[in-house]
This record gives structure tokens, sequence and C-alpha cells, in this order.
């Protein structure tokens, strides 16, 4: 039997804050959105690409038979099952109960075999996973396979949501409401960005009335992905860093369990 | 009426206010605090020199100034506090080693002249017109070996014969002993004489306490200082009996020996102290919030190194009541602190959580933690049954000791295994068919001739150092030296000697970058790299693709393979040296905080450092060695090149996890410990620290005076460091970021 290959971004390990516990996160390559504020927009693509980070150059002139400054980095290497349960693997005595390993990216599901199998392995492995998603593609025997759902709901309004994400909104709320027929437990989340009016009170109410939403939490948006776009010779538009009171009065409003 | 805690925050402040006098007074220190208080003005010495090259040794020289620096020592008597006495000044300074005398004492025109017959820094601590080693010393600098010749202490004393016996005990069993030992008189005297100036510098703090009693009025105050009063005489008269007593006892003990050589290693704090607490506590004379201030107030006297809880012999769980307050009054104290945890899976796991909490809490670098199981079951391996590798226990940066009964020299004796590569790689040179595999039988040849000088210059100092700096103080509380009229660096029952290996990853990472880019690419040539690395990397190109290999610690790399087959020999080498007498050398990796100054004697590697630049620190990996610097890369790396035999290769982690002291930051960092020990780890030495209060105590390290780092075991004063050693802690700390 060939076992499905995947195009993975990144591998890091010692990944405090994608999900809980000590977890390995695998970013998965290619995402169906294009969120303005993409903290990963390494990851929108399905295709392997080269970031090019002209301040790490060191003029050798040598670019032809390999870049071994840093200033040209590929991003997109091919996995097996095999090559990445070993990756996975190697922080195993770490997870404890209740870390493991996260699969996002990009959207994971958009190579859906590959992560179903590795899901399927962690599982008899023991290892805990999480899938981090979009929600704009729904995968029942993906979602029931894993242990954890981390999915965002950006944007309230569907004409915001297209302007800011290029996609509509109303598949996700769907998804969402698809998973609440599910035990599998998720964590809602909202990037907040000051600029844009996203409904989180309606969008934490949405939330709130989904038994299996475990957890609610609002996340500052952070200029992070800029510097990548930049290197991929993108232009990401930046947006201003919520402050420490902006955030508590939008958790004031917000419904947060 | 002040509390307890009113008083533990005005010491916090008076220890900020030291810190910053000692630094004007020193400059700068890259070591432990020691507890050193600043010396008054007019603090002067006059040594008394028995040697013709104009040093002093052996029982009669060392005793004599012992007595003159400790009889110079004004008493410390706090009243704030309930502990007194404090130590500033040591032997060494007189013997030519005046790296720890201060500033305006090294620049006084009296002190220049006395020390003009002493002027070659270090060459006097060992007396070479008796004990010449000068065959061993081209061969030393070859390997850049630090021989372990001259370095005293490095063990651990069995604090529980000093509280079974007291001061008048001691006394007692060195005039029984030479009664009955008489051809040992000399060491008997000076055994003697050492304790007399220590009784004699108790007696000036009972003196001190009572002149502070006639003009202090605070009714709080005078009952602290009167129960001083009785605690310090009852100290010469018997044996300590309280929980008080036997605090203030080891408060003398500690200066003596601090003030002796510097000294000296703590104990199992917990377990030692509880039968004192609990009879304190069972009689109503005691009771928790006291118990607090005391052990806070010992911790404020010197930062010793403790160890807290652990199993014993039969694996049942030592954890007591005392534990969780050793770890809450260093707590209230948060001063540098170098409290170890020791872990075994029957202990009870509250206290790691605890120590977990406040190493968030306190960013502070304390505590840090041990393995049992790997330890004991290393030590075994040399020869050692378990209940005594049991009771060797974390009392040194990197180094375990069984008290009373070891005398290991642990931390004092390394080989760059850097510049081992570097004669190997020369050598190579010269050959018609250069290959890794060459080169590591190249490696090998050279590590044995290293370890055999090594060896060779261990057996010179245990062979002599009775006759140049005998152990006098710390003799005191060790087995079978009072008994026998010897010394116990001739005497003690184990003799397993630390040797540790320093570069262990600017190594492994060289022979990755050759086998990768050289062998498998064939990106470069072996001729084009031994001339990058003479003339020092001058294309960038070339250095980036070296640099760019894969390194040690990044995971199932050629790096990672290489660093496990250096291990293995170097296991091997080390293990395999013939010793006589019963002795043995224990193989371990650790570079304490001499990373700097053993990189400037490496020229360029073909890991793409460049010449003279730091090596790598102790086991760890080199900087960027991942791009995400993961702390578990980092710690199953370091779990993977395990010595094996209870010396450590120590995990020495710094980096802000961004969590908060609570369930979720307790259950990671927990969970983080307890990966490595699962895996095989030793020791953690861990600095969990706040990215803002680093990065601003470097650009002005007056504006966080109490900011606590852990350099390698050691914890030291931020403010305290130079500025080097204060960029090399940023660094590490930015890796890991």
């Amino acid at each position: 039997m060939t076992h499905p290959k995947a195009l993975i971004a990144d591998i890091q390990r010692f990944s405090l804050h994608d999900g809980p516990g000590i977890r390995t996160t695998v970013f998965f390559k290619g995402c169906p959105l294009n969120c303005a504020w993409c903290h990963n927009p390494e990851c929108i693509s399905f295709a392997p690409e080269t970031l090019f980070y002209p301040d790490r150059c060191v003029g050798c002139g040598g670019c032809a038979e390999g870049c071994f400054s840093d200033a040209k980095v590929l991003c997109g290497k091919e996995y097996t099952p095999d090559e990445l349960m070993e990756e996975i693997r190697r922080d195993l005595s770490y997870y404890g109960e209740d870390g493991g390993v996260t699969f996002s990216g990009g959207e994971p599901l958009g190579q859906r075999d590959f992560l179903l199998e590795m899901l399927l392995r962690c599982r008899k492995e023991g290892i805990r996973t999480a899938v981090e998603t979009s929600l704009y593609i729904f995968d029942e025997e993906v979602f029931r396979n894993t242990d954890l759902i981390l999915a965002d709901l950006k944007i309230w309004d569907d004409g915001l949501h297209r302007s800011f994400t290029g996609v509509s909104v109303e598949p996700i709320k769907e998804n969402f409401l698809r998973l609440g027929a599910l035990s599998t437990p998720v964590r809602g989340a909202t990037p907040v960005i000051p600029e844009i009016d996203q409904g989180i009170e309606e969008i934490s109410r949405f939330l709130y009335g989904i038994e299996n939403v475990r957890e609610y939490v609002l996340l500052p948006y952070h200029p992070i992905g800029t510097k990548k776009a930049e290197a991929l010779g993108k232009k990401q538009r930046v947006f201003s860093v919520p402050t420490k009171e902006f955030m508590k009065e939008i958790q004031r409003n917000a419904f947060i369990r | 009426m002040l509390s307890y805690d009113d008083r533990l925050k005005l010491l916090r402040e008076t220890k900020i206010r030291h810190t910053l006098q000692k630094r004007k007074q020193n400059g700068y220190t890259d070591l432990d605090d020691f507890g050193t208080v600043p010396l008054p003005e007019g603090y002067r010495v006059t040594p008394y020199y028995n040697s013709e090259n104009g040093s002093f040794y052996g029982y009669e020289g060392m005793a004599e100034n012992f007595c003159r620096v400790l009889g110079a020592h004004p008493p410390y008597v706090d009243p704030l506090e309930m502990l007194c006495g404090r130590w500033r000044d040591m032997l060494v300074n007189y013997r030519g080693d005046v790296h720890y005398l201060p500033d305006w004492l090294k620049n006084d025109p009296k002190t220049q002249e006395m020390m003009k017959s002493v002027t070659n820094q270090w060459s006097k601590r060992w007396d070479e017109m008796r004990f010449p080693y000068e065959e061993l010393k081209p061969l030393q600098k070859r390997y850049n070996i630090q021989s372990g010749i001259d370095s005293d202490a490095h063990f651990a004393c069995d604090y529980s014969i000093g509280f079974e016996l007291g001061f008048p005990g001691l006394l007692e069993k060195i005039r029984h002993y030479r009664t009955l030992n008489p051809e040992k008189k000399a060491f008997y005297d000076a055994e003697e004489k050492v304790l007399l100036a220590i009784f004699d510098f108790v007696e000036r703090h009972v003196a001190e306490i009572d002149r502070q009693l006639v003009t202090e009025v605070r009714p709080e105050i005078r009952e602290t200082l009167l129960e001083m009063r009785s605690v310090n005489a009852a100290l010469l008269e018997r044996a300590p009996q309280s929980f008080h007593e036997v605090l203030q006892w080891t408060v003398y003990f500690n200066c003596a020996s601090r003030i002796y050589t510097r000294d000296g290693a703590g104990f199992q704090l917990d377990t030692l102290l509880y039968p004192y607490y609990l009879r304190d506590k069972e009689a109503g004379r005691l009771d928790d919030e006291k118990t607090i201030f005391l052990i806070a107030n010992l911790l404020l006297t010197d930062p010793h190194y403790y160890q807290l809880s652990g199993v014993d012999e039969n694996d049942r769980d030592l954890t007591n009541h005392l534990t969780y307050l050793c770890l809450d009054a260093a707590d209230r104290i948060n001063i540098s602190c170098n409290l170890t945890v020791r872990l075994h899976p029957n202990c009870d796991p509250g206290v790691l959580e605890r120590s977990v909490f406040y190493l968030l809490k306190n960013k502070n670098g304390w505590p840090r933690f041990c393995n049992d199981l790997t330890l004991t079951e290393g030590y075994m391996r040399n020869g050692v049954d378990k209940k005594t590798a049991r009771r060797r226990i974390a009392v040194g940066c990197n180094w375990m000791c069984v008290p009373g009964k070891e005398y290991p020299m642990n931390d004092t004796v390394k080989i760059n295994v850097a510049k081992v590569f570097e004669v190997a790689l020369e050598e190579m040179k010269g050959e018609s068919a250069p290959s890794t595999a060459r080169l590591f039988e190249l490696f090998q040849k050279h590590l044995k001739i290293a370890v055999q000088t090594v060896a060779d210059g261990v057996n010179l100092h245990l062979d002599h150092q009775w006759e140049v700096t005998p152990e006098l103080v710390m003799n005191l509380l060790m087995h079978g030296t009072l008994e026998q009229g010897e010394d116990i660096s001739r005497c003690a029952e184990l003799f397993t000697v630390g040797l540790d290996g320093a570069g262990l990853a600017v190594v492994a990472d060289s022979f990755s970058a050759l086998e990768t880019r050289v062998e498998n690419e064939k990106r470069l040539t072996w001729e084009q790299v031994f001339s990058a690395l003479e003339e020092n990397f001058p294309d960038e190109r070339t250095r980036l693709i070296l640099h760019s290999s894969p390194k040690y610690c990044q995971g199932g790399t050629a790096a990672d393979r290489w660093a496990l087959k250096l291990t293995e020999c170097w296991t091997k080498t080390v293990n395999g040296q013939v010793m006589p007498q019963g002795r043995c050398l224990v193989p371990g990796w650790f570079s304490w905080a001499r990373s700097i100054e053993y990189g400037k004697a490496v020229g360029a590697t073909p890991n793409g450092r460049k010449s003279g630049e730091p090596i790598s620190h102790g086991a760890n990996p080199n900087p960027h060695f991942r791009k995400d610097s993961a702390p578990t890369a980092q710690a199953a790396g370091i779990a993977s090149v395990q010595c094996g035999f209870g010396n450590p290769a120590p995990l020495q982690i710094e980096f802000d996890p961004l969590l908060k002291a609570d369930d979720e930051g307790v259950r990671v960092i927990s969970q983080f410990v307890k990966g490595h020990f699962k895996e095989g780890g030793t020791l953690i030495n861990i600095n969990i620290l706040d990215r803002d209060t680093l990065l601003e105590a470097h650009k002005d390290p007056n504006l966080h005076p109490d900011l606590v780092v852990r350099v390698t075991g050691f914890t030291a004063y931020f403010a305290s460091l130079s500025p080097a050693f204060r960029q090399l802690v940023v660094d590490r700390f930015l890796e890991g970021v």
C-alpha cells in the first residue's frame, strides 16, 4: 500500500499555545482562506515557495548552487506518515497527560487523507491530537478521530468576512453547528483586530450555544506575518495591536466559557 | 512591631544594598555571591609565610593563616536577623590568587607590598618547589586541560557529625585522638588551632550581641537578641540542641569553611533538620512562621547548595513538612538560592509542583532539579552500593557527593574536547587520505593522551594535597579524618574523581559538517576546509556552508549521532584510565562558566565557529541549533549524551515560556522536567526569566539589583556580572525565546 505524502511548511516542537500542555505543531501547507492578517502567509499556497530575506544575504553570488545564509528559505517539504511520526515521537516523553500534537497550517484538511492517516496512527500510539482548522471544510471522519478541534470564527458579518478572508462565513457557521452534533471538544477563537467590526458579541453568543465548544478565547492580533509576507513578495496590511485595555473591554462583552 | 515578613523585607533590602556596595568595592565578579558582606574600611590581615617561595602551605601554614584571616573578620550581628556571622575574605587571597580580593584592598599600597612576592596569579597555590609537574604542563596546554592540581574543597561534609558533637565535642574528639596517634601531632595541633579560632569567632559574636543589647529598645528585637545570645553562648558549651541552635551552628561552620578557601557545600536540608524541627515544635518552642524565618535567614547568610526531597535507600519518600517550609522560606527571601529538588517516582508530586510554582512566580533561577534514578543507578556502576549511592547529594554546580565519605575533586578537572579535536585535525592535515573516520581515530588517540595527563595531575594532587592545602576545616565533619589523623585527601572512603568534558557540541557539529558537506555532498574539499580554518574563514559562504550543516540537538541528525559516538568514546576513555590506590575517574559533560575562556584557546572549527569564539556551554547545543530553539529538543539531545556513571551532563536552559504561575504553567514546566528525567537526564539548571526585566537589566543593571540568574550551576546577581558575562546570559536567553 502506498502511503500519501503531505507538504509540510514547518514543525514546531515545545509549542505551548496551540492547545493544552507541551505540543508539537505541524503546519500543513495550503489554505482556502486568505486572511488579511494571516500569521502564516507562507502556509496559504498549496505549492512549495521560496521566502527571500535580503537582510540575511551575504552577496556570495552562489544562489544557483544553494543558499546557506538563510536568505532564501524553501517552505514546503514532503513527508511520509512514517517520517512525520518520527518527528512527532521525538517529544513523546514531554507530552504528558494533556499535551500532544496539533495539526495546523494552513488548513490541514486541505490534505485530509494524510491528516486522517496521522490521526489514526497517533491514536494507536496513545498520542493526543488536535486539529486547528478554518472549518471551511467539514470532515466528520477527521473530526471524530481527533481529541480536540481548534477553530476560528473571525468575523460575524458575511460581507466583511468575504472582504478580509476571501470567503463567505456562512459555511463556517454551518460547520460549527454540525460540529455540535459530534462529541469532540472544540476550542473556538477569534483573532481580535481593532480596525474591524468583527461582531464578537454575536460570535461568542453563537458559539456559547454549541455544547461542545468548551472554551472560547480572544487572541490579540500581532503583525507576525508581515515579514514573512514580504519575504514572499507580498504586501500584508498592518493592523493595530489591541491594547490590554481594549482586550479587557472586548472580553467583558463576550460570552466566555 | 516588626513582623517576620517586615524583617525579611528589610533584610532583602540590605542584601540589595550589599550587592551594589560589593560591586563598587570588588568590581564585577563572574561568580556565585557566596553570601559575602562588604568588608569594613581598615580591615587588614598580615599573612604568615612559611615557604621560601613566598607562600604558605601545610598544616602549620594553613592553620596559622586561617586564624589570622578569621581573627580579622569583624563579628556580624544584624538584630533584624536571628542568625549571626558572615564572611568576605579568604586564605587563598594571600597566596597570589587575588581573584576574590576587593579592588580597594588590591590597590592598597600595603597590600601591594605584601603581594610583591606573589605577583604571578595562581602560581603560589600549589607548592611547585616541592611538587613540580613541569613535564605535564606542555600537554595540559596542548589539550587545554584544567588539571585540578591545587584545587581544594569540592566535596561535601557530613553535617550530622557537627550537629551531634558541636564545637566542644569536636575539640574533645581532636584531643582524644591526638593521644592515640601521637605521631600525627602536627595534624591534630592544626585542627585544634582551627577549631579554637572558631570558638573565638563565636565568642566575639556573643560580645557584639551584648554590646547591641545595651542600646536596643525595640521589644521584639531585644527578645531576638536575647535569644541569639543564649543560642550563641550554648554553642560554646555543648552540641546544638534546638532548631535555632543547629542553624546558627551551621552558619558558623559555613563561615569558617568559606574563609578557609571558599570551601564547602551544603547538605540535605529538610531531612537533616527535621528531628530538630519536630522536637521544638512538639515542645511548643517553634512554629512554622519562625521556622520559615530561620530557614530564610540561613539561605540569606550563604547560597550554599542544599538538597530537598528524594528517597531513602529503600526508595521511601524523604519529603516531609519541612521540605515545603524550606521552599516557602526561599520564596519569602527570594534571593540567590542554590536549592536542588531531588525527584524520584516515589516522591510526593506536590514538591515538584510547589517548586515549579516558585520558579515561575519569582523568575529568579531557583530551584533546580536532579534525577534520583539516573544518578543513583549511574553512581552504583562505579562499584558503590545502593545505600551509599543514594546518599550522594547535589551540592555543587554540576556535582554530587557522598557527604563525609567522598573526595571527588568535582568540577575542578576538565578537558576542552574542542581543543583535542583541533589537535587531531591538525595531525590529519599532513595525511594523504583525510576522512571523518580517520579524524575520529586521531581524536581517540589524543583524548587518551589527554586523559592520561589528567590522571597524572590528579594523582599528584591527591598524593600531596595534605602537604599543600590540607582541608583543615572540612576535615572536622568527615569520616575517618580525626580518627586516623589524616587529611581527607588521603583517607576518603571514595575517590571517585569527576572529569568533565567541555565543548561537546562544537566537536559533534564539526564532525557532522565534515561528513555532510565534504564526504557526502562533496560541496567542499578537505583542502578548502583546512585552508578556511587556517585563515579563519575569509570566505563567508564557505563558513555558512559548514555552519548550516545538521546540528546536535536538532533530533535524529548526523550531529546527534556524532554526539552519541563522542559520548561513548569519552566515557570509555575516562573509565578505562587506570588509577592507583582505589581511585577512579568518573566522566561527565560540563564547562562550568568557562566557555568564553576555553573558546579563546581554540582556533576556527569546521562547524563554522570562528577562532576564539566561545565553545558550547556544557552539554548544551550550539546557538541556533534549531529554528524553534525548542527546549524539548535540547532536553532530548542532552538526555541522550549522559555518561551514565553518576556525574551529570546537565540540561542548562533559560527561557521565557510566557507562562503564568498558574495551574497550566505549573503543569507544563513540571511535565518538561519529568520528560527530561524520563529520558535519562540527570540535572536541570533552569532559568525561567522575564524577557523585559532581563533586557532592561542588561542595559542598566542598577534597575534590577535583585535580579538573580543561574549562570551555570550557581546563581548570581545579574548586576554583579561583568558585561561580557551578562551578554553571554542574554545571548543564551534570546536563543531560547
